[in-house]
């Protein structure tokens, strides 16, 4: 009697297999690993739902462009380093400088157009014609196109882009913001060393300190949140068809 | 959720119907303005054709003596739009300078408002739009082209009063009257149409609504308010009597 009660449990117990014994564990771990590449994928996009993209997998790598423009030769004020990050000198021994050229002396449409606008190949030449050096591909293949219109236009990556609904106009925003310095959000003198609001601190607002990037990356998410809570500190209009038509 | 009062803006319309011939180049010019998808033999079959603007043609009397009557009808634009508060998502709504706006981005595409709408002037995207090749460097580029699944209709041209607004801005004044044209008041030969600011009591279109012929359409039935004024037809036997 006793044997016949226990063996039925003994026999549940014993007759677990042992390809299950196995199977269970592995399981419970792909399980888990699959849980957590869910909840990775989830915060990943959680994040760049809100802000920019959070810098894993070369998301927060600035495209390649086709000339590997430096803004901070052109726009920046600062000694300009080499790869090695010693200062460069130039002919005469002095530390070479940015050149601190104004944003509008190349985004010439900014205060008069939607579009900012890339300068046409011409304005390159103008300079390039003579100063940079020889050796350099680069600028041999810009002298190419500069000088023959038909090999024409580089093919810029584009690095700020805004959702396709949305009509973004550069000039009233560069014109308030000129106009008024005081709410420039990042207000630092420390990017031109200027005091009042140069065109670079004016779209530094939205773009960062373009003149110290090498690369020009985004640095703002540009969402609308930040486009509405702008528009709402400065009594700019709220309507969704300001920006939305 | 008329908030007409902070704007010096109400933009409005007046048609004149009579100078109407029906040679539908406003409906060319708001389609290449607008990005408005093209319309195929296949769309006109299944009644789901895209125009903001049309011209309804009508006739009139028996045949020998039988005439050809035209009426331009694109959004009203009514004060007290049917479309609006069936919006589930507050995609349509009347913004303060008279607009009745249709926010793309916002739609989820319940077509409630199509249904809403008397005069039958919003438009559904029903497929993706696709322009042939040699159409793609036309497309207006401060018009969203709409994509499959939103509703889409006339908007006065908004691009182009948000362009006139901001030069207006600029130089520190309002908007004169004539600055603004919408792409159908442009393209009218006979000037049947005209834009401007109903809020404005020197405006032309001002003075036009005074006029003796206006009506607006469906509005003493169902109430709509329109901001599209027309203009009746003159009658060739009818006594002079101009307002």
């Amino acid at each position: 009697m006793s044997t016949s009660q226990t063996d039925p449990p003994n026999t549940g117990k014993s007759g677990i297999p042992t390809w299950v014994k196995i199977l269970v564990p592995v399981i419970a771990t792909g399980g888990l690993a699959v849980t957590g590449v869910l909840v990775a994928i989830t915060v990943f996009v959680v994040t760049a739902w809100f802000g920019l993209p959070l810098p894993v997998f070369g998301f927060d790598e600035p495209p390649e462009q086709p000339i590997a423009f430096p803004h901070t030769v052109h726009a920046g004020t600062d000694v300009l380093l080499d790869v090695n990050g010693v200062a460069r000198v130039g002919g005469d021994g002095q530390e070479l400088h940015g050149l601190g050229l104004d944003c509008t002396f190349c985004h010439r449409t900014v205060t008069t157009s939607a579009q900012a606008g890339v300068p046409a190949v011409q304005l390159c030449s103008f300079c390039h014609r003579v100063v940079g050096a020889e050796s350099n591909v680069q600028f041999e293949q810009l002298r190419g196109a500069g000088l023959e219109p038909f090999v024409g236009a580089i093919n810029w990556q584009r690095v700020h882009r805004l959702p396709d609904s949305v009509r973004f106009v550069h000039d009233p925003h560069i014109r308030f913001l000129t106009d008024n310095p005081g709410v420039i959000g990042n207000a630092d003198s420390s990017i031109t060393g200027l005091s009042s609001a140069q065109p670079a601190q004016v779209c530094s607002t939205c773009h960062g300190s373009i003149a110290t990037m090498e690369k020009v990356k985004q640095v703002e998410p540009l969402k609308m949140g930040q486009c509405v809570n702008c528009h709402r500190d400065n009594e700019a209009p709220v309507d969704c068809s300001t920006c939305h038509f | 959720m008329v908030t007409q009062q902070d704007s010096p803006y109400n933009w409005g319309m007046v048609v004149d119907v009579d100078r109407c011939t029906g040679c539908q180049a406003c409906v060319i010019a708001c389609q290449a303005e607008n990005n408005v998808p093209l319309n195929t033999e296949n769309l006109y079959k299944e009644q789901r054709t895209y125009s903001w603007i049309r011209v309804e043609r009508y006739w009139e009397g028996e045949f020998p003596d039988v005439k050809a009557r035209f009426i331009p009808i694109m959004c009203q634009h009514c004060g007290n739009a049917p479309c609006e508060p069936v919006c589930p998502v507050f995609a349509t709504y009347h913004n303060n300078e008279g607009l009745n706006v249709q926010v793309y981005n916002r739609c989820v595409g319940t077509r409630y408002c199509a249904i809403g709408c008397p005069y039958n002037v919003r438009f559904f995207n029903y497929w993706e739009p696709v322009w042939p090749e040699a159409l793609r460097n036309q497309l207006n580029p401060d018009v969203t082209i709409r994509s499959r699944g939103i509703m889409e209709k006339c908007s006065f041209c908004i691009q182009r009063i948000r362009r006139a607004e901001r030069v207006a801005r600029r130089d520190d004044r309002l908007v004169a009257d004539g600055e603004i044209q919408t792409a159908c008041t442009q393209a009218c030969p006979t000037n049947a149409l005209t834009f401007g600011n109903l809020k404005d009591p020197d405006s032309k279109v001002s003075r036009m609504s005074k006029d003796r012929r206006a009506y607006k359409l469906l509005d003493e039935k169902i109430g709509t308010d329109p901001n599209v004024i027309y203009l009746a037809r003159v009658e060739e036997k009818a006594e002079a009597v101009h307002g």
